[in-house]
C-alpha cells in the first residue's frame, strides 16, 4: 500500500530523472558541470597536487616574479612563491567562502521568501518589507560597512562568510516569494488548510517542494555572486589575510606593484580562474533555467 | 487581462499624469527605506570598537585623558542610546556627518568634493554602456538563436562573470608601459590640453572598463526582455500583414521591450555603485569609491558610514525615479 | 514622429552634454597651464590631511608646513645641528631656565605685512593654551612657563627647568593678524586651504584634496628665492602609477616608494634613485607587563614576557640577515639600538657585544629561564602555562605582513607557538592601549632630538586610567623601570652635548641589554628623480640621506631646472588616441542612427 508520502517521493525521482534528462541534452550547462567538477576535484586534490609548504613565505625557494616556465607554470610572485601553487590552494578557500556563502544565502532567503509569500498580515508584511529594504540597498558598501563592524577576534573567514552570506539573500527572497504567492493560490494547498494543516505542514510539505527547482536555479547564480564578492571583498584587503584566495593573490598582486613590473601572470592565472568558475556556474544556471522553463525550452 | 491595438498599444501616447496617491505612496516608500538605513547605520556602529573622540586629538596616541574625557561628553557618547540616535537624526537633517578620523575634515565636505568625479565617470560608462547594450541586446533577442545572438550572449556572460577591477588591473598591466594611457588620476596639472579633454583623456580607461561590464549586463537584460516580446501574440498581426522584419521589431517590439529594460536599468544601479568602488581604487581616480577604499584604512568608521548612506540614498532616490517613470512609459500598467 | 529608438539616442546624447556641460564652469577656474614658468612635481603616496598645522598629522602635511611656514630654528643640512631659522641668535640665561630670541628683522607675511615678535609669541601662547593647539605640539612646549616679546624683534621664554630641546621647537610661526580670526572651537575642522598667509619659502594658491597641491615660490624668501617659480605636489594612491608618472615626466620626483618599484627604477636612462638613509627603525616589540602609570595591571599579556631572559632568547632566534635580504632586499641596515646611525651624535652602537643570531643559545636561555620543551615540542612554564605568544602586525604595511610570518616561523624552531593577527594601526593601537597583546612589529621615526623617542619607555608614558576608559599613553612596551627613568630624566636637563651624549648612549644601552624592544632593522628612503630635467638636489645628511621630507626644506629651495634640455616630446599619440576614440564614438552613434532610421519611407500599412 503506497502512502502519499512514498507516491510524492516517486514522483520526484520520475521529475528528477527528467529534469536530468533534459539537463544532458543542454551543451552549454554540460561544459559548465564538467568546469565545476574539474575545479573541485583541484580544490579537493591540492595537497596532492601542490606542496602546501609552497605557500609559507619562509620557505620560498623560487626565483622572484619569474615568467611562466617549465619548472613554474604560472610562473612565480615577488616572494618566489610558484603561482600555480598559489592558486591550486586558493580554489579551497575561494569556492569553500562561495559555497558556504550561498548555503547562509540560500536558507536565509528561502526562509524569507516562503513566510512573506505564506504568512498574511503583520509577519508576511515584516518579511517583505525588509526583502525591499535589503534589496534596494547597494551591495558592496554595505558589505564593506558590516566586514569592518566584525570585531578582530573573529577569524576574517567566518566574518566575510557571513557577511557575504547576509547581504546577497535579497533578490532569491524576491523570485521566491513571487513563487510562494502564485504557489498559494493553488486548490491543494487550500484543501489542506481545510483538512487543518498548520503553517509548518503547509510551508514544508507543499511549498518548498514546489519551491525547489525555482531554488535550485538560483542557487547557482547565487554561488556565482558570492565568489565575485569575496574576490571583491579579498582584493579590497577585507578578506583574511593569512589565507590564500584567488582574491587575496590579485591584492597581494597589486600591492606588490604589478603594474610596475609587468607580471601578467601574477594577475591573469588567478583572474582567469575567477571568471572560469563564475562563468561555470552561471551557465549551469542558464541551463537549469532553460529547463525548467518550458517556454525558453522550446525557443532553444 | 491588456488591452492592446493592433499597434502593440504605442499609439496611445497622450502624456499621462500620475495619479497623486500613487506617488506619495511611492515616496513614503522610498522615505521609509532611507529611514531603516540610516537605523542601521546608527546602530552597526554602536557595536564598533573606535573612540569618536580620536577625530578631534590629533595624535591620538597621545591625547591629555582629559580632554578626551571632556571631547566625549560633548559628543553626547555617555548619553542612553535614544539620545544619541536623536542628536544623530537631528545632525542628519542638517547634512552634518561627522568628522573624520583619517582625514580631520566634516565627511560631508570630503563626499561633496568626491562627488562630481564618481558621478562623471559612472554616469557616462552607464549612459554608454545602456545605450549599446540595450541595441545589442534587442538585435541578439529578436533574432534568436542566430550567430550574433550566440556569440553576443556568450561573449556577455563571460563579462558578466568578471570583476569589472579585474579588468582594469590587467588593461593596467599590459597598457601602461606602452605609454598609450595616463597612469592615474583625473588630471595632469602639467598637461598643456585645455582640461576639459584631459580630464576625458584620463576617462577613456575606466568608462572603457566598466562600460564592457554594463554592456554585457544590460545586453542580457534587454535580450531577455525581448524574448518575452518576440512571441507576443499581437505581433502575429503585424506579421500576418507582411511587414518587414526589422519593421515589426522596431515599431511594435522593441518599444514594449524596452520599458522593462529602462526600469531595469535604474534599478540595477546598485551594481553600479559597487563597480565604481573597485574601478575608481585600480585607476586611482579621485572620486566617492576611491575615498571608500581609502577610509577603509583605520578604519575611518565616520566616513564610512557617511559614505554607506551617501551610497543608499543615491540608489534609492534612483529606484523611486524607476517607480514613478514606469507607468509613464508603459501604457500597460497602471499606477495603482 | 520620431522612433522611440531614435528618442532614447537622443536623450542619451543629451544626457551626457548635461554630465559634462557643469563640469565647464569647474574646470573654467583652472590656471592656464604652465609654459614660461619653472614647475616641480613632486609626487607622493600619502595625502596631505590637513592644510591646518594644529590638525594634519602625516608627513605629507608636514612637509606642507615646512613649505609655507617658518621655526624659530632649523637643522642643518648637514648633520642636523641647529642652524639660525626665524631666529637669528639666541641667548640662555645662566642657570638655563631662559632663553632670549633675537627675531630676524625685514621678513615679510605674504599678504605684505611685518614679522615680528608678536607673531612668535602668538604661536607659542596658542600652542600651550589651546586644547587642540597642545595636542599637536604639546611635547614641544610642555616646559615653558612663559613667554613675551620684550619688543618688536625679540622673545623671551621661561622654562621650568633647562631643556636643551628649546633649539628644536618643531611649532610653525603663524600670522596672528589672520589665525586669531580662527576660534579654539573651530580650529579642530579648519581647512587652511584658502591661500593662507605664511612666511616660507612658498606659498600654497591651489589645494585639490586627493588629487594636487599648487605651490608658488616666495621670491621674497629671507634665506633666499627658490630656483623654480612652482611647486606642484601630486598624490597617488599606489606605487604603480607613481612610478609610471615618473617615468612619462608627469612627475618629477618620488619619494617613499616600495621596494620593487624602486628596483624597476633604477638603471632607468634619465632617473636617478636615491637609496637614502633614514631616521626609521622596525622593531619588534613585548609586553613587558602592561600597567597603568598608577602601578594598576591591565590587559592579558603572557607573564612569561615579564622575563628578560625569555626576551633575550627569542631576540637570539630572529635571522636579521633573512629580514634585510628577504623583506627589505638589502635596503636598510641591521638594527640594535633605538637611535638610527643617521643621528651620528647619538647613535650607539653594540659593536663586538651584539648578540648573534644563535638557535641553540636561545633554546638554552629558555631552558634556564625555566620553560622546557613538552610534548609536541611546545614550552610550557612550572605553572604549566605554554608559551602560546599573539604576536600582531600591520594590514597597511607589506612588510610587517611579511615580518611576522617570518618571526612566526622562527619562534616555531625555539618552542614558542605564536598565533598572528594583522589589523589596521588605528585597532592596534587601541589594543596596545590596553594591554591586551604579546608581542607587535611597528616602527618609529626618530626626530633629530632623541628625547621623545627615549621618553617612550619611561614609566610616566604608559596608560592612564580615567574613569573606567583606558587611554594610551606613547608606551607600547610598559617598560618601566627607575634605573632607566633616571637616566632619562638627567639627558632631558643637559644643554652641554657633550655630556648629554653620553648619558643618550648609556640610555640606549641600557634599553638594548633589557630586550625591551628587538630592533630588526634601519629601513632606507627611496627616492628617485629626473636627473634630466633638474639638478641641485640637497641630502640631509650630507652623506645620503633623504633628499625631500627632511627637517627643512632645502631640496625645494635649490634646484634648478637642467639647462639644454631636449624637447619634450609631445604625446602625440596621446591626443591622437582621444581624437581617434571620440570619432569612432561619433562613428558608432551615426551607424546607430543610420541603422533606426533605414526606410523611414512610411506606409498606411504600417502606420496601423
Amino acid at each position: 500500500m503506497k502512502t502519499a508520502r512514498s507516491i510524492a517521493w516517486a514522483r520526484r525521482r520520475v521529475a528528477l530523472g527528467a529534469f536530468w534528462q533534459g539537463y544532458r541534452r543542454d551543451r552549454e550547462g554540460l561544459f559548465g558541470l564538467v568546469v565545476l567538477v574539474v575545479f573541485a576535484t583541484v580544490a579537493i586534490a591540492a595537497p596532492l597536487l601542490a606542496d602546501a609548504e609552497g605557500l609559507s613565505l619562509t620557505k620560498a625557494t623560487g626565483p622572484r616574479l619569474a615568467p611562466p616556465s617549465l619548472a613554474y607554470p604560472f610562473g612565480t610572485d615577488e616572494d618566489g612563491r610558484s603561482v600555480l601553487t598559489e592558486v591550486i590552494w586558493g580554489s579551497r578557500i575561494s569556492l569553500l567562502v562561495g559555497l558556504a556563502a550561498t548555503v547562509i544565502s540560500m536558507v536565509i532567503g528561502t526562509l524569507v521568501g516562503i513566510g512573506s509569500g505564506h504568512f498574511r498580515g503583520f509577519g508576511g508584511g515584516v518579511l517583505g518589507r525588509l526583502t525591499e529594504w535589503f534589496l534596494v540597498i547597494p551591495y558592496l558598501p554595505l558589505a564593506i560597512v558590516l566586514a569592518t563592524v566584525f570585531p578582530p577576534d573573529v577569524p576574517r573567514i567566518i566574518a566575510v562568510i557571513i557577511v557575504i552570506g547576509v547581504t546577497s539573500w535579497s533578490g532569491t527572497a524576491r523570485l521566491i516569494r513571487a513563487q510562494t504567492l502564485s504557489i498559494e493560490e493553488r486548490p491543494y494547498l487550500e484543501r489542506a488548510r481545510a483538512l487543518g494543516g498548520g503553517h509548518w505542514h503547509q510551508m514544508s510539505r507543499h511549498i518548498l517542494p514546489n519551491v525547489m527547482p525555482l531554488v535550485l536555479a538560483n542557487t547557482t547564480l547565487t554561488v556565482s555572486i558570492a565568489i565575485l564578492a569575496e574576490t571583491t571583498l579579498s582584493f579590497l584587503g577585507l578578506g583574511d589575510p593569512l589565507r590564500m584566495s584567488w582574491g587575496k593573490i590579485l591584492d597581494n598582486a597589486y600591492s606588490g606593484d604589478v603594474i610596475t613590473s609587468g607580471a601578467w601572470w601574477w594577475a591573469l592565472f588567478p583572474g582567469l580562474a575567477v571568471v572560469l568558475v563564475v562563468r561555470a556556474f552561471n551557465m549551469c544556471g542558464r541551463a537549469i533555467e532553460r529547463v525548467l522553463d518550458p517556454r525558453l525550452r522550446e525557443l532553444a | 487581462m491588456t488591452t492592446t491595438t493592433a499597434g502593440g498599444g504605442v499609439r496611445a501616447r497622450r502624456p499621462r499624469a500620475l495619479p497623486l496617491r500613487y506617488v506619495v505612496r511611492k515616496t513614503v516608500t522610498a522615505f521609509g527605506t532611507l529611514v531603516f538605513v540610516v537605523i542601521v547605520n546608527f546602530f552597526l556602529f554602536r557595536v564598533l570598537p573606535g573612540d569618536p573622540a580620536k577625530a578631534f586629538s590629533p595624535r591620538g596616541r597621545n591625547a591629555d585623558p582629559n580632554r578626551l574625557a571632556e571631547i566625549r561628553r560633548d559628543l553626547g557618547l555617555g548619553l542612553p542610546w535614544h539620545e544619541q540616535f536623536w542628536a544623530y537624526v537631528k545632525n542628519l537633517a542638517s547634512f552634518d556627518l561627522g568628522v573624520s578620523w583619517g582625514q580631520h575634515a566634516p565627511v560631508s565636505r570630503l563626499i561633496g568634493e568626491r562627488l562630481w568625479p564618481t558621478v562623471l565617470l559612472s554616469g557616462t560608462a552607464l549612459l554608454l554602456a545602456a545605450g549599446i547594450g540595450m541595441w545589442l541586446g534587442a538585435r541578439a533577442g529578436w533574432r534568436h538563436g542566430s550567430r550574433l545572438d550566440r556569440v553576443s550572449s556568450s561573449g556577455a556572460v563571460t563579462l558578466y562573470s568578471t570583476p569589472e577591477w579585474l579588468l582594469g588591473l590587467v588593461l593596467l598591466i599590459v597598457l601602461s608601459d606602452l605609454g598609450v594611457i595616463p597612469a592615474a588620476g583625473m588630471q595632469n596639472p602639467l598637461s598643456e590640453l585645455p582640461p576639459a579633454l584631459d580630464i576625458a583623456w584620463h576617462m577613456v580607461a575606466p568608462v572603457t572598463v566598466l562600460a564592457v561590464v554594463y554592456i554585457a549586463e544590460y545586453s542580457l537584460i534587454m535580450r531577455s526582455s525581448m524574448l518575452d516580446e518576440r512571441y507576443a501574440d499581437y505581433l502575429t498581426t503585424a506579421r500576418a500583414k507582411g511587414l518587414r522584419d526589422d519593421l515589426v521589431m522596431r515599431r511594435h517590439a522593441l518599444p514594449n521591450a524596452l520599458l522593462p529594460s529602462i526600469t531595469l536599468f535604474f534599478l540595477t544601479l546598485g551594481f553600479v555603485v559597487s563597480g565604481a568602488i573597485g574601478v575608481e581604487t585600480v585607476f586611482n581616480w579621485p572620486g566617492l569609491g576611491r575615498l571608500t577604499y581609502d577610509a577603509l584604512r583605520g578604519p575611518d568608521v565616520p566616513l564610512l558610514q557617511g559614505l554607506f548612506l551617501t551610497f543608499s540614498a543615491g540608489v534609492i532616490l534612483m529606484n523611486l525615479v524607476a517607480d514613478l517613470l514606469y507607468p509613464l512609459l508603459d501604457p500597460r500598467v497602471r499606477a495603482s | 514622429m520620431i522612433s522611440p529608438a531614435r528618442r532614447l539616442a537622443l536623450a542619451v546624447t543629451a544626457a551626457l552634454a548635461a554630465l559634462v556641460l557643469p563640469a565647464v564652469p569647474a574646470l573654467a577656474e583652472d590656471t592656464p597651464s604652465p609654459s614660461a614658468k619653472t614647475t616641480f612635481v613632486l609626487g607622493i603616496k600619502q595625502d596631505i590631511d590637513s592644510l591646518n598645522p594644529y590638525v594634519g598629522v602625516v608627513a605629507s602635511a608636514y612637509e606642507a608646513y615646512q613649505l609655507m611656514y617658518d621655526y624659530l630654528t632649523g637643522s642643518s643640512e648637514k648633520d642636523f645641528s641647529p642652524v639660525p631659522g626665524l631666529a637669528e641668535s639666541w641667548e640662555t640665561s645662566a642657570d638655563g631656565k631662559t632663553w632670549t630670541y633675537h627675531i630676524r628683522k625685514g621678513v615679510k607675511w605674504s599678504d605684505g605685512q611685518d614679522l615680528t615678535a608678536k607673531d612668535v609669541v602668538y604661536s607659542f601662547q596658542r600652542a600651550i593654551d589651546g586644547d587642540t593647539e597642545n595636542g599637536q605640539y604639546g611635547n614641544y612646549v610642555a616646559n615653558i612657563t612663559k613667554v613675551s616679546a620684550t619688543n618688536d624683534y625679540t622673545v623671551v621664554m621661561e622654562t621650568s627647568e633647562p631643556s636643551p630641546s628649546m633649539l628644536r621647537l618643531l611649532v610653525p610661526i603663524l600670522p596672528e593678524h589672520t589665525w586669531s580670526k580662527v576660534s579654539g572651537e573651530d580650529v579642530g575642522t579648519f581647512a587652511n586651504d584658502n591661500a593662507p598667509v605664511g612666511s616660507g619659502p612658498f606659498k600654497l594658491v591651489e589645494a585639490k584634496k586627493g588629487q594636487s597641491y599648487r605651490f608658488e615660490a616666495n621670491k621674497q624668501y629671507w634665506a633666499g628665492a627658490p630656483k623654480i617659480d612652482e611647486l606642484i605636489i601630486r598624490v597617488y594612491a599606489d606605487d604603480a602609477p607613481l612610478a609610471q608618472a615618473l617615468r612619462t615626466g608627469e612627475v618629477h620626483m618620488v619619494n617613499d616608494i616600495s621596494a620593487s618599484v624602486f628596483e624597476s627604477l633604477m638603471n632607468q636612462p634619465n632617473i636617478t634613485t636615491s637609496d637614502s638613509k633614514y631616521s626609521g627603525f622596525t622593531e619588534l616589540a613585548y609586553n613587558v607587563g602592561a600597567a597603568t602609570v598608577d602601578g594598576k595591571a591591565i590587559g592579558n599579556g603572557h607573564p612569561a614576557l615579564k622575563d628578560k631572559r625569555v626576551r633575550l632568547a627569542i631576540d637570539h632566534a630572529l635571522d636579521r640577515n633573512v629580514l634585510l635580504d628577504k623583506v627589505l632586499r638589502n635596503h636598510g641596515t641591521i638594527a640594535s639600538g633605538v637611535i638610527p646611525p643617521i643621528y651620528a651624535d647619538w647613535h650607539w652602537n653594540p659593536g663586538s657585544a651584539a648578540r648573534a643570531f644563535d638557535v641553540a643559545k636561545a633554546n638554552e636561555l629558555l631552558d634556564q629561564a625555566g620553560y622546557p620543551k613538552g610534548a609536541g615540542g611546545v614550552r610550557a612554564g612550572p605553572d604549566g602555562k605554554k608559551l602560546e605568544f599573539r604576536l600582531f602586525g600591520r594590514e597597511s604595511s607589506e612588510t610587517s605582513k611579511k615580518n611576522v610570518e617570518y618571526i612566526r616561523d622562527w619562534l616555531k624552531e625555539i618552542g614558542i607557538t605564536v598565533t598572528v593577527s594583522i589589523m589596521s594601526e588605528d585597532q592596534l593601537t587601541a589594543v596596545i592601549g590596553e594591554g591586551e597583546y604579546d608581542m607587535f612589529e611597528w616602527g618609529w621615526v626618530v626626530e633629530p632630538d632623541p628625547d621623545f623617542q627615549l621618553s617612550v619607555f619611561s614609566c610616566g608614558q604608559r596608560s592612564t586610567e580615567d574613569g573606567g576608559e583606558i587611554s594610551a599613553g606613547w608606551s607600547d612596551s610598559f617598560y618601566c623601570d627607575e634605573s632607566y627613568d633616571a637616566l632619562y630624566e638627567k639627558q632631558k636637563t643637559i644643554l652641554d652635548p657633550a655630556a648629554r651624549t653620553a648619558v643618550i648612549k648609556e640610555a640606549q644601552q641600557h634599553l638594548y641589554d633589557n630586550a625591551v624592544y628587538s630592533v630588526l632593522y634601519y629601513y632606507n628612503n627611496f627616492e628617485a628623480y629626473r636627473s634630466d630635467k633638474f639638478t641641485g638636489f640637497v641630502h640631509q645628511p650630507s652623506n645620503g640621506g633623504s633628499l625631500v621630507f627632511q627637517y627643512g626644506t632645502y631640496t625645494y629651495r635649490n634646484i634648478a631646472p637642467v639647462t639644454n634640455q631636449t624637447a619634450q616630446k609631445r604625446s602625440l599619440g596621446g591626443i591622437a588616441l582621444v581624437i581617434g576614440v571620440g570619432a569612432g564614438l561619433i562613428a558608432l552613434a551615426g551607424v546607430a542612427v543610420v541603422l533606426f532610421s533605414r526606410r523611414r519611407r512610411v506606409t498606411a500599412d504600417e502606420r496601423e
